[in-house]
């Protein structure tokens, strides 16, 4: 019996072994994959850095479940990261974008402009659309490449809002306003727009499309003429956009990369780092917003001038 | 347990009986010397702790492993305690409904004590883990094989306790079971309900 007791407590005892072998092997493979993941995000040799400007182009977008912002504002914290970072000597800029708002393409538009200023090579990766403030973006690249059938182009400003004068009468809705000023209601969805306030916003469209036009020829090198006879809103295609030399090759993402290195005078293995998030904050970035109702900031109308595509 | 209990290493018989010899391991616990009551915890403790071992190691490796061992031990050793709590009770009513004696103070530490063939599966399956050699296949598998041979302790335990035949002592076995099952199944989707719900 005493032999079967000691079998019994040997038994346990590698159990035991067992579960302790088990920690051991699990930890080994989190710290193998946590330092490789960390070797991609925070740079330790010289490399190329990615920014990723994905979705349309607001100042401040939402934050996701970890509290991570998006928006132009993060898109320009991640530039100035990349610029402050010694072993950043070239920068990707990834656009896969409609446009967005006039003021928070211009501050990413600027940012970038800064850092070719300062020398640091910036090369633009025109995804599925990079159209108008996506375009305007990229612009400010010292390099861009489009894919074939990358949908880019639609320079020109947009600004919007229904008449529903028509359907409050049908309903006998009347609107009680009190104002300030006879324009304080432009753009106001319950009556018709005066020949007045037209002219006004299209003043205002107008300066916001010399300055993409003046921006776009800054960034390209080339004459506001050359932009002017094309910027009319027309979408097109990588290719159409070559020939227009809005875009300066066709080009994979890689390629892009590639380009980077070179103009940084990089060896072509150098390292890539990319601030995207871990796996887990992608699940829950990916279901942020699906149980979300529908806010109150999103019942109101508010009044914005978008570079902007709208197909 | 006192100092010299551990050394007579006496308490090693009630593991090595509920692997070879689950009516002694009755006898055992009836015997109480020593008092295997609180000793019979370390077995689902080690037992989930073995499960979520296993599960990891098949599964993505990430940070989140550390959480699961501290507070997802915790958590799955008290929901075991009071599954094991709930169902002893439960067999001790169908079993008094028999006219049979009720001994939950025995029960609690056989059903603990048929835990001990989950233990097994982490060490069995290791192998295939590191070969990379279907292991979902053989965790289920293995799960299954370990799932049956609890059922057989538990239910020759009870026909040992209470000299009653296999038959009868599955019957015992069953009715709580079930009616633990379909408890439990009712209470997930009124969770699932009240989540989604809560969510939307």
């Amino acid at each position: 019996m005493e032999r079967e007791r000691k079998l019994t407590v040997a038994i346990l005892a590698m159990l035991v072994l067992v579960a302790i072998i088990a920690i051991v092997d699990i930890t080994l493979k989190i710290e193998e994959k946590t330092s490789k993941e960390k070797k991609f995000i925070i740079p330790s040799t010289a490399g190329v850095g990615i920014v990723r400007v994905d979705g349309p182009i607001e100042l401040s977008g939402p934050s996701n479940l970890f509290g991570k912002p998006s928006g132009a504002e993060a898109i320009v914290r991640r530039l100035r990261e990349l610029e402050d970072d010694s072993n950043i000597k070239a920068i990707v800029v990834r656009i896969n974008s409609p446009g967005g708002t006039v003021a928070a393409t211009q501050e990413i538009y600027n940012k970038i402009m800064k850092l070719r200023a300062k020398n640091i090579p910036v090369v633009a990766s025109l995804g599925d659309v990079a159209a108008s403030g996506g375009y305007y973006v990229a612009s400010a690249c010292n390099y861009i490449f489009a894919n074939q059938g990358t949908v880019t182009g639609s320079i020109g400003v947009i600004a919007y809002s229904p008449n529903l004068k028509r359907l409050f009468d049908k309903f006998g809705i009347q609107m009680n306003v009190i104002k300030s000023g006879k324009y304080k209601d432009i753009l106001s969805s319950h009556r018709d727009m005066t020949s007045e306030e037209r002219m006004l916003l299209q003043n205002l469209i107008d300066s916001s499309y010399n300055r993409f036009v003046k921006d776009v020829a800054i960034g390209r090198n080339i004459s506001q003429d050359e932009v002017r006879a094309i910027a009319d809103g027309r979408v097109m295609t990588g290719e159409m956009a070559l020939a227009f030399k809005l875009v300066d090759a066709t080009g994979t993402f890689e390629d892009a990369v590639d380009k980077a290195r070179e103009l940084a005078g990089l060896p072509v293995d150098c390292p890539v780092y990319d601030g995207s998030s871990s796996p887990i904050e992608e699940i829950f970035g990916t279901m942020n917003g699906i149980f979300k109702g529908i806010t109150g900031s999103e019942l109101y109308p508010s009044y914005k001038l978008e570079y902007r595509y709208m197909p | 347990m006192r100092l010299e209990n551990f050394k007579t290493l006496t308490w090693a018989d009630f593991f090595l009986y509920s692997i070879i010899d689950p009516r002694a391991l009755m006898r055992r616990i009836i015997q109480r010397e020593p008092d295997p009551f609180w000793l019979s915890f370390v077995v689902p403790a080690a037992s989930a702790l073995f499960s979520m071992l296993t599960l990891s190691l098949m599964g993505r490796q990430s940070s989140f492993f550390y959480h699961k061992m501290s507070y997802g031990w915790i958590f799955v050793f008290m929901v075991t305690i009071v599954l094991v709590f709930v169902y002893s009770s439960m067999v001790d009513a169908v079993a008094q409904a028999y006219g049979l004696g009720g001994r939950v103070k025995h029960l609690i530490p056989l059903i603990n004590f048929s835990f001990m063939p989950q233990l097994f599966i982490l060490p069995a399956l290791y192998p295939f883990i590191v070969g990379n050699f279907a292991p979902f296949f053989f965790y289920v598998a293995a799960s299954i094989a370990a799932f049956i041979w609890r059922i057989l302790i538990v239910v020759q335990g009870i026909s040992e306790m209470h000299s009653i035949d296999f038959g009868r002592a599955l019957v015992i076995f069953i009715l709580p079971a079930v009616a633990l099952f379909v408890s439990l199944f009712l209470a997930l989707i009124m969770l699932v309900t009240m989540i989604v719900s809560f969510l939307s």
